[in-house]
């Protein structure tokens, strides 16, 4: 796949505040890139800055080669975005929203017609494309903001928390739409706190936190660094003495965590040790209440990098 | 063009959807020109003359006031966000804040008019021998009011902060303009203060125009707002930004 866009040693301040510390990082043709990260971790000012809409204090963005701000009206007419509100008249109906964000874009006459058709049918909403925007559902509203960022067949689409507050149903045809688009050809940016949605739809992801990218890849190739790592998560009914060192002792041991009465062990795979860390506990008097053991996830991947949940 | 003209069309029709700025632009101001008419009827030679004296300067205070129609058309909540689309696509800045200044004058220009010309026969209210000239000198004003509404949005970023300082200026400059009542003879400080409103001038302005036929003021008020439209207009380009919408 070659490279749509790229963007270098991008930095952004908010008076004191450093919101992104010079991040660089490249999208692929036709590829759903999803940005993972906790509130704060400059996912949104990213996004902004990406849509043209928020200025950088540093840093390039180069779509097919040429400066954004060089050719930003072309630019803008080769994105769509889909922003975290819903940005929509409620007075009007679905089929004159659609009409009007895609007449934005140049579209008229026939063109126009079969656009705002194919948008309506892409939301599911052909049967209420009359019905005044207010009347609809969460979920319909969502579908309707990312028709009117498709209309006119952007070459990008940037989607910034697009299932924010929607049921599963509605959720699922949004996470189906969305491979529909990458299967046309589109390129996503996608921006999310649901590990989950990431699974399904991602070509690649970034993880951000504090203004930095902590890592990139594959959802595969992220997991792969965690392969040869196990984590326990062990409840007990009272934590009393027990400290990390002595977890340390027990072979295998790669990092410990103590919450409370929960201990987070991750140990390396292919050392059998759950039995001589049960022990340990025991020895010291703790009554195991639960006891989980988990494999490689994203959500891990995320706790590693970060040191905490992506929800947290 | 294309796009500003569909952006245009739809700021004003999203005016007239809103029931609120067509009925304070109309019924409100009817009302309120009938009851101080009736009220202060016996303050003026005759109730003829009180109706002439609310309806000229309730409608310069119309005017003037259509500077929160152009915030509320900008920056109101459920605006501001389907506004952010537009500025995401290619129609540009000056599309989405010109757009708005247009379609608040127009908005207010079309009403003002109605109301005028629903009210001056029923209240035997005389715009001059020539009511074009009056109709006429209502646009630089109405779209100078407009123009401000948005420059003070793209100065303030915020229309709740707008409003209130708008709300604010234009009532005080209305009161010591004599919008509400004449301050003529309420002391030398009130004097002064009258004369420097900018209010007192489009009251003398539309007074001697309609009262007199004088067209004295016509062309200093309608080249003043003109150039105050253009230099407020030329501000918003100054101080808009596309990250407010965020």
């Amino acid at each position: 796949m070659d490279n749509l866009m790229s963007v270098s040693n991008l930095k952004k301040s908010f008076k004191d505040n450093i919101v992104l510390k010079g991040i660089s990082f490249e999208i692929r043709r036709g590829e759903v890139l999803c940005f993972l990260g906790p509130n704060g971790a400059g996912k949104s000012t990213t996004i902004n800055i990406l849509t043209a809409v928020l200025g950088s204090d540093e840093g390039e963005i180069c779509f097919k080669g040429d400066k954004i701000s060089k050719k930003l009206r072309n630019y803008k007419q080769s994105i769509g975005i889909v922003p975290q509100d819903i940005a929509l008249y409620e007075e009007l109906s679905a089929e004159r929203n659609l009409r009007f964000f895609a007449s934005l874009y140049g579209l008229y006459g026939t063109r126009l017609d079969d656009a705002v058709e194919e948008a309506l049918i892409f939301a599911g909403l052909q049967d209420r494309r009359k019905d005044k925007v207010k009347t609809f559902s969460g979920g319909m509203k969502r579908r309707l903001n990312i028709a009117c960022a498709i209309a006119h067949h952007p070459e990008l689409v940037i989607m910034d928390e697009p299932t924010v507050g929607i049921d599963p149903q509605s959720r699922n045809h949004i996470l189906a739409s969305i491979k529909k688009l990458q299967n046309q050809g589109m390129t996503v940016i996608y921006t999310t706190h649901y590990m989950e949605e990431v699974e399904v739809i991602s070509s690649r992801i970034i993880i951000m936190d504090h203004g930095t990218i902590l890592a990139e890849g594959t959802k595969e190739s992220l997991k792969e660094d965690i392969q040869n790592e196990k984590r326990y998560i062990i409840e007990v009914e009272e934590n009393g003495t027990i400290g990390h060192d002595e977890f340390f002792a027990v072979e295998g041991v790669k990092s410990v965590k103590i919450d409370g009465n929960t201990f987070e062990i991750t140990s390396l795979k292919g050392i059998e040790n759950l039995d001589r860390i049960i022990s340990l506990l025991s020895d010291h008097g703790e009554k195991i209440r639960n006891i989980t053991s988990e494999a490689a996830s994203l959500e891990t991947v995320f706790l590693k990098l970060t040191g905490r949940k992506l929800r947290d | 063009m294309r796009r500003f003209i569909t952006i245009f069309i739809m700021d004003f029709s999203n005016l007239f959807k809103n029931p609120v700025l067509v009925g304070y632009n109309t019924v409100f101001a009817g009302l309120l020109i009938l009851i101080l008419g009736y009220l202060c009827g016996g303050d003026y030679a005759d109730s003829n003359t009180a109706y002439q004296y609310y309806t000229v300067s309730l409608v310069i205070y119309g005017m003037l006031n259509g500077a929160m129609t152009a915030s509320n058309c900008f920056m109101e909540r459920d605006i501001k966000r389907a506004n952010l689309r537009i500025i995401y696509s290619p129609a540009g800045g000056f599309s989405v804040y010109f757009s708005k200044m247009a379609a608040s004058f127009f908005f207010n220009y079309i009403l003002h008019t109605l109301l005028l010309v629903i009210l001056c026969p029923l209240l035997h209210v005389s715009l001059g021998s020539n009511p074009v000239f009056f109709i006429l000198l209502m646009a630089p004003v109405e779209f100078a009011a407009a123009a401000l509404g948005i420059f003070f949005c793209c100065v303030f970023h915020c229309e709740e902060t707008t409003s209130t300082l708008l709300s604010t200026m234009i009532s005080l400059l209305c009161f010591l303009g004599g919008t509400f009542f004449s301050l003529d003879g309420m002391g030398s400080v009130l004097a002064f203060a009258t004369k420097i409103s900018p209010v007192k001038w489009l009251n003398e302005a539309f007074f001697t125009l309609s009262c007199d036929n004088n067209l004295q003021y016509f062309w200093p008020v309608f080249i003043s707002a003109s150039v105050l439209s253009v230099l407020l207009t030329l501000g918003c380009g100054l101080f808009f930004r596309t990250e407010d919408y965020i």
